[in-house]
């Protein structure tokens, strides 16, 4: 009785194992659908003759300085 | 120093003209106020660059008013000298006198400008090329105005701020004259 008993746990104990393991499995994609891209290479346009984006709103060939119209946007 | 004579200069040849035509000068030179004829820059520019110097009444004895405007960082210059004589034919004549002499004070090639009458930029260097000059002419009524732009070499005035602020004097004049 004894013997008996020890196998059929044993046997419970092989099947719950199994039973545990199939239902992870199953809560896992099988395939791995998320498409990964490269990270694209950063682009940095200078706004100004001066290299930098740009100061106070001035525009791609314009820049900032005090001249003949007083502080505004010049031409490079 | 070097800008007051070239300016002067200028103004001189067109002296010569209307030198006999004072005695027909008519009665609106008298009654305009010349301080309110020249137009400050900072009006047309929307801006506070400019200081004013003291302005010349009657320069060298010649009915009028001479203005100068200086840029806040000293490289630029505005003369604005506006002469009423008696007639429109006089300020004719006297444009044309100035004009001669101001072709050998800028070294630049005369352009047609829509200010006034007869309206004329001539935009260049100094003879020695160290400075941007540029000299706006023009007669309104019998009214000769001439205003000189001065800076770097480098950092000519532009010529539309050239013909905008033109504009507005030859207005500001008119009004004065149709006042008078």
């Amino acid at each position: 009785m004894r013997k008996f008993t020890m196998t059929v746990a044993g046997v419970a104990m092989l099947f719950g194992s199994l039973i545990t393991a199939q239902v992870a499995q199953a809560a896992q994609p099988s395939h791995d659908t998320v498409v990964y891209t490269q990270p694209a290479t950063p682009k940095v346009k200078a706004f100004d003759c001066q290299g930098t984006t740009g100061n106070m709103g001035c525009g791609p060939g314009w820049f900032w300085r005090d001249g003949w119209r007083g502080w505004a946007c010049y031409p490079c | 120093m070097l800008r007051m004579t070239r300016a002067r200069a200028v103004i001189a040849a067109g002296f010569l003209t209307i030198g006999g035509m004072m005695a027909g000068m008519g009665s609106a030179a008298a009654q305009i106020d010349f301080g309110t004829l020249p137009v400050n820059p900072n009006e047309v520019t929307d801006s506070t660059a400019y200081v004013a110097a003291a302005p010349i009444q009657n320069p060298q004895g010649q009915p009028g008013i001479e203005a100068s405007y200086s840029h806040r960082d000293g490289s630029r210059t505005v003369t604005d000298t506006i002469l009423v004589l008696g007639s429109p034919e006089a300020a004719s004549a006297a444009m044309g006198e100035a004009r001669g002499q101001v072709s050998s004070q800028v070294v630049g090639t005369p352009q047609v400008a829509p200010v006034g009458s007869g309206g004329s930029i001539v935009a260049g260097t100094s003879p020695d090329g160290t400075r941007s000059i540029a000299v706006l002419t023009f007669t309104e009524g019998s009214a000769f105005t001439t205003v000189e732009f001065e800076g770097p070499a480098n950092d000519p005035v532009p010529v539309d701020l050239v013909t905008e602020y033109g504009q507005k004097q030859a207005a500001a004049i008119r009004d004065a004259l149709v006042a008078a």
